[in-house]
């Protein structure tokens, strides 16, 4: 049976038992070793600071879905964040030809009394006014912690309304305190997207050219057009899945000759359910992220779809013409040591592509690890010896490593640079959607943002001289993982 | 306004608003006992909300947080806050720990104020606020915090100094200008002798909150929020408060003076003397624009949409500094109507303008409907129409300024498009700004 069948997808917790939430050390060993999450998967930490639950990813993804209303079912200020994914919709919108549109989205905005007499009739009543005031195609109705606390059923509302309103009604269950991983919000968007927006039977014959590349809310419409570029080389459509996509474009990704991930940690729920039932073959390696991966990346697709040849010409040609564009900066970047701090994948792979612009990597965070990254890790072990931490954001251990280590320059997840840039490190941001990362334009364009950022790290310098940070100095003098513990789950 | 939901809430939760003004306090360093996400949802918000301010030394995804899961959902938090507070001390200092509870651990029952009083010491003062989500919005999250700091933090005092005054009823964060518009108004009260004291911001400091019961009186800038708190203060320590509306520009700061001088009873030959010189100063700075502002056709029609305190002032603002014209002030707190009532009554009352349409709502489709009614487009050749527009309003109000053809400045939550950092529009000076910051915003493509 299939995870879509049930109301309720799995937390990853229980899908990737592997996944890991903290850990932190060395990583010296050269080449293949044993897995890494076999060690990790069973830690947490004594002492935590606020982090991301899976509502925030997922309210990234949800808020961009055009003439789409996000319902949040909750308190208040649960998904008030949907200020920041705005500032994103709009320019997503502006980049695609709509500018000025702000995303919508609504609060049931729970108060005492419904805490105590459940919130079910609200979220009904809610449902039928949003339809009937902004006449929407979808409205995703997104639980947040409290209705699963006060055990409101947000699938038997949406049954129960359905045939009141217009809009596909699509319950998302994102109570942030089931899974401690945000990737869990990646699987619990699509179990909404798949279960609602995919036809029962594949929408028509197989396109030979269309390719579905999934797509992260931490990539604009530029690094898409990098994508469709290179794909368009091979003769392929590429149609992107599921930021900005309309509602009704979904069923199209049943027709599609092959789907791949851009981010694999992100995908495979939805990409497995496209093989399962509409047997449209999957690819989930590598990061299009560095100037190998980019290569890697295309060659699998290439291998897949009979494209070998025309492939390898083609990743020889874009890296040609690359190498020629970086060889005026490299020797800038020669020797300099870098920290990076992000998502499981873009972390780790950025780190690789820092290798190939002549970096020295100090240290490398990612929010989680699961098995996906192996691949990944295993890449970063033929490199020289770094620092290997796994931590849903909490930047005391950031704070601590960094003043250890001394990067000449951090880059860090959106909302993620404040500790390095306090310190005075000079800070890249490697998660701001409508900047280009990925394939070789984006491996061009992080080293040239790289470039002015270390021509001039002024601004960090004197930020760090005044800057203070939370931490009693003798924080700085324990070691940055005596925080991190076993625990029997 | 439905009663189902709420469109774009402009305003986050109690937890919100509570780390807002705890996470702003001198030397304090706030605990969240809270779920996983709502330390980043607060971030999230402020990039998208608060005039780009998210960090501060322990705010953002700085500060210490339970993040509970489902085990705690099930056997309690306790023993996780426990570990966290403890682990809070020993890593970051202060002179206060201001525990912070949100939805969970209060749906599900952790008795929060018995570990705190367990834990608290004179070395490492240990506070609380109970300030669940589903308790209410930001304001009264804010209003929670002061409560906390009336009933544990500020000491009783024997005096009163006459000159020192508390300032309240501006929430951080939630009012995006909070830090300049302090600042004014210890300029303004500077102008009457008076010394203001107002806990919150990067000039506060901690011996002066907890000497706060030494002021003479509590002046509360707001025709809603800190007035609880304010009561409460004035049956703990004895200290009267003064409830004025916040003054924004010149004629607003001349009735504060005026009312502020009445209320502490300073010789009204000096109240006369200090508006006076202020308007001179005012008037040299805004004279040289005196002739450009005339002859570039600067009136306006105004269209005005904000929380209470914002909302009022700026229709006092517009309507009295500028001469403009407020065709349509919206309030979108939600309020019952006899709190509405008593707000705008009050602000009637403290000599406000009224503008020529009031209406409190939060719908984006109700305020576009009250909008275009009034600036419909002219149906005969001569039509008394009400151009040209401004739109004095959040973010929010972008798309709708651009249909009715009129310029846009930020000024209310949520705004997205501008940073502020010691920017305010209280007193002359706050005026004299609003004043560039409008014509800068109509003139942008001069």
């Amino acid at each position: 049976m299939s995870y879509l069948d049930s109301p309720v997808p799995p937390i990853r917790e229980r899908r990737h038992p592997e996944t890991a939430l903290a850990h932190g050390a060395a990583r010296c060993g050269h080449g293949p070793q044993r897995s890494t999450c076999a060690v990790l998967a069973q830690s947490d930490r004594s002492f935590t600071q606020g982090s991301i639950c899976p509502l925030l990813p997922a309210l990234g993804i949800m808020t961009s879905l055009p003439e789409t209303v996000v319902l949040l079912h909750g308190a208040v200020g649960c998904g008030s964040c949907a200020n920041g994914n705005n500032v994103n919709v709009r320019a997503g919108r502006a980049a695609r030809g709509d500018p000025g549109q702000d995303a919508m989205w609504l609060s049931t905005a729970l108060n005492e009394i419904n805490v105590i007499n459940g919130g079910e009739e609200k979220l009904a009543a809610a449902i039928v006014e949003a339809d009937a005031t902004y006449h929407p195609k979808v409205i995703l109705t997104v639980s947040g912690c409290l209705p699963g606390v006060i055990g409101d059923d947000l699938d038997g509302v949406a049954a129960k309304t359905q045939s009141q309103v217009k809009a596909k009604i699509l319950p998302v269950h994102c109570e942030g305190f089931k899974s401690r991983f945000m990737a869990t919000a990646y699987d619990v968007v699509y179990h909404a997207l798949g279960r609602h927006l995919l036809p029962e039977k594949a929408a028509g014959p197989t396109d030979p050219v269309a390719v579905n590349v999934m797509n992260v809310g931490s990539m604009g419409l530029t690094d898409e057009k990098e994508l469709a570029k290179l794909l368009g080389e091979l003769g392929l459509v590429a149609n992107f899945f599921p930021v900005f996509a309309r509602p009704e474009s979904f069923a199209q990704a049943t027709q599609a000759r092959i789907s791949i991930s851009v981010c694999p940690t992100h995908d495979d729920y939805f990409l497995r359910h496209l093989e399962e039932k509409y047997h449209v073959p999957y690819i989930i390696r590598h990061m299009p992220i560095g100037i190998k991966n980019t290569s890697q990346w295309l060659l699998d697709l290439g291998q897949e779809l009979g494209l070998t040849k025309p492939t390898q010409a083609l990743v020889k040609k874009e890296e040609a013409e690359l190498a020629k564009a970086l060889a005026d900066l490299k020797p800038f970047f020669a020797g300099k040591t870098a920290f990076i701090s992000a998502g499981e994948y873009r972390s780790l792979a950025t780190a690789l592509l820092l290798r190939e612009l002549g970096f020295k990597i100090l240290g490398i965070r990612s929010f989680h690890f699961d098995s996906f990254a192996e691949v990944e890790l295993a890449k970063l072990d033929q490199g020289e010896d770094f620092i290997f931490n796994v931590a849903n954001v909490q930047p005391f251990e950031e704070a601590n490593l960094l003043k250890r280590l001394k990067p000449d320059i951090f880059l860090g997840h959106w909302h993620g640079n404040s500790t390095a840039a306090r310190l005075g490190i000079p800070a890249q941001v490697i998660y701001n959607s409508g900047y280009a990362y990925l394939g070789y334009q984006g491996a061009y364009d992080l080293a040239r943002r790289l470039y002015r950022r270390l021509k001039n790290p002024a601004f960090y310098a004197r930020v760090g001289q005044f800057a203070t940070l939370p931490y009693r100095a003798s924080w700085y003098q324990e070691e940055p993982f005596s925080h991190i513990r076993e625990t029997q789950q | 306004m439905s009663d189902a939901f709420l469109e774009r809430p402009r305003w986050s939760c109690s937890l919100g608003g509570a780390l807002a003004a705890a996470g702003n306090l001198p030397s304090t360093t706030p605990i969240l006992h809270a779920g996983p996400g709502c330390a980043g949802n607060f971030a999230w918000t402020n990039n998208g909300a608060a005039g780009l301010a998210v960090t501060g030394s322990c705010l953002g995804l700085n500060v210490p947080a339970t993040n509970i899961q489902e085990n705690e959902v099930v056997f309690g938090g306790l023993d996780r806050l426990r570990e966290e507070i403890l682990n809070t001390i020993k890593l970051m200092s202060g002179q206060l720990y201001f525990v912070l509870t949100g939805c969970l651990p209060e749906v599900i029952g952790d008795d929060v104020e018995a570990l705190v009083a367990e834990l608290t010491s004179r070395k490492n003062p240990l506070v609380m606020a109970s300030v669940a989500g589903f308790k209410g919005d930001s304001y009264h999250g804010y209003e929670e915090v002061l409560k906390t700091l009336i009933h544990k933090v500020i000491k009783p005092s024997a005096s009163q100094e006459k000159d020192l005054v508390n300032v309240w009823g501006i929430p951080p964060t939630q009012s995006p200008f909070w830090r300049g518009d302090l600042e004014g108004l210890k300029e303004l009260l500077g102008l009457l002798g008076l010394k203001a004291n107002f806990f919150f911001g990067p000039t506060a400091d901690f011996p002066s909150l907890t000497r706060a019961a030494s002021a003479s009186h509590n002046i509360v800038v707001s025709g809603l929020y800190g007035l609880e708190a304010a009561e409460l203060f004035q049956n703990k320590f004895g200290v009267p408060y003064v409830q004025t509306p916040l003054p924004l520009g010149a004629a607003a700061s001349d009735r504060f003076l005026t009312l502020v001088g009445q209320a502490l009873k300073i010789p009204s030959r000096t109240v006369k003397k200090a508006i006076r010189e202020a308007g001179q100063r005012h008037y040299a700075y805004l004279e040289p624009l005196v002739d450009v502002f005339n002859d570039m056709e600067s009136q306006r029609h105004v269209l005005i949409v904000g929380e209470v305190n914002y909302a009022l002032a700026l229709t006092d603002f517009f309507a009295e500094d500028l001469g403009w014209i407020p065709e349509l002030t919206v309030i979108v707190n939600q309020l019952e109507p006899e709190s509405q009532a008593q707000v705008l009554n009050y602000h009637a009352a403290m000599g406000g303008t009224r503008p020529e349409k009031l209406i409190f709502a939060n719908q984006s489709q109700i305020i576009a409907a009250e909008a275009k009614a009034i600036w419909e487009p002219p149906a005969t050749k001569y039509h008394l129409n009400r151009q040209p527009i401004f739109v004095a309003a959040s973010s929010l109000e972008r798309s709708l300024a651009q249909q009715l053809g009129g310029a846009h400045l930020s000024l209310t939550y949520p705004i997205a498009n501008r940073a502020i950092l010691s920017r305010g529009y209280v007193g002359y000076a706050g005026g004299l700004r609003l004043t560039e910051d409008t014509v800068s915003a109509f003139i942008a493509g001069r």
